[in-house]
């Protein structure tokens, strides 16, 4: 396993953006994403963080631990919080949208991108936290030698509130 | 991460260049300055968006706000997204409410 990179949130959402980029940009360059589905992870990363933090958390904040790595047929990050249990998968505003965006009032849309924009979005509860791991698939040409692509670490950044 | 706006408005269009990230912390401001834009009369909303480098569902909202805002007789008009961008936005089915010129295919 390669390129392993973890971060870990306490404050909420503030000041993540940055830091969950770089995360995923750098898991992406080890894995070899092409650019559309590092942009495409970013934004699942983003939309499952802030949908943790908005609605699981409703904004108080709480602990989000975000890791990831590179293996040899995927580049995956696993996202886990102490909210109360909620399923990415079973908020579906499929039904909404087909009648237009304009209908779509609350999270649901990043949900929805997330989704579609991952090759598999896996959730779990156990011991009192949700467990989301996001995964895109390496493809041909991306998979290359990453026995050596290791620069990540424990890039820690709690905050406070 | 930035995100950065440019107004400027002739004759009832207003034209807005969007600089950097649209995400949820910077769409509050996005939403400011289409409040700001629709208080005097709109005919076309412009967006320029060959330099917006990355776009959440809440940069989509914004999107939707503007278009709730300005109502169904006003275009808003999407200039240069990248691919990106534009996918985002044809996944969702807003493409149908705005019309996307330029937009780089992938």
């Amino acid at each position: 396993m390669a390129g392993h990179h973890r971060l870990t949130l306490r404050g909420g959402e503030a000041g993540a953006g940055r830091r969950l980029a770089d995360l995923v940009a750098a898991l992406a360059g080890t894995g070899g994403l092409d650019a559309r589905r590092s942009y495409w992870l970013r934004l699942a990363v983003d939309e499952i963080t802030t949908n943790i933090g908005q609605h699981g958390y409703r904004g108080q904040g709480g602990l989000v631990e975000i890791e990831g790595a590179v293996e040899p047929d995927r580049v995956w990050v696993r996202i886990t919080d102490e909210a109360p249990p909620f399923d990415p998968h079973s908020h579906d505003p499929g039904p909404r949208l087909a009648d237009g965006v304009a209908h779509d009032g609350e999270g649901g849309l990043g949900l929805y991108l997330a989704l579609n924009g991952l090759d598999r979005l896996d959730h779990t509860y156990v011991d009192g936290r949700n467990v989301n791991t996001l995964v895109m698939e390496r493809h041909v040409g991306e998979v290359q030698d990453t026995d050596g692509g290791t620069h990540g670490g424990d890039d820690r950044a709690g905050g406070g509130g | 991460m930035s995100f950065t706006t440019k107004v400027h408005t002739d004759d009832g269009v207003v034209t807005i260049r969007l600089t950097g990230e649209l995400d949820s912390r910077s769409a509050p401001s996005l939403n400011e300055i289409i409040v700001e834009a629709t208080e005097s009369t709109v005919r076309r909303l412009v967006l320029l968006a060959e330099d917006l480098t990355y776009m959440s569902s809440a940069g989509l909202r914004c999107l939707v706000f503007a278009h709730q805002k300005l109502g169904r007789g006003v275009d808003i008009v999407l200039v240069g997204a990248t691919p990106e961008v534009a996918e985002t936005i044809r996944l969702t089915g807003f493409d149908r409410s705005l019309v996307m010129q330029g937009a780089t295919e992938r």
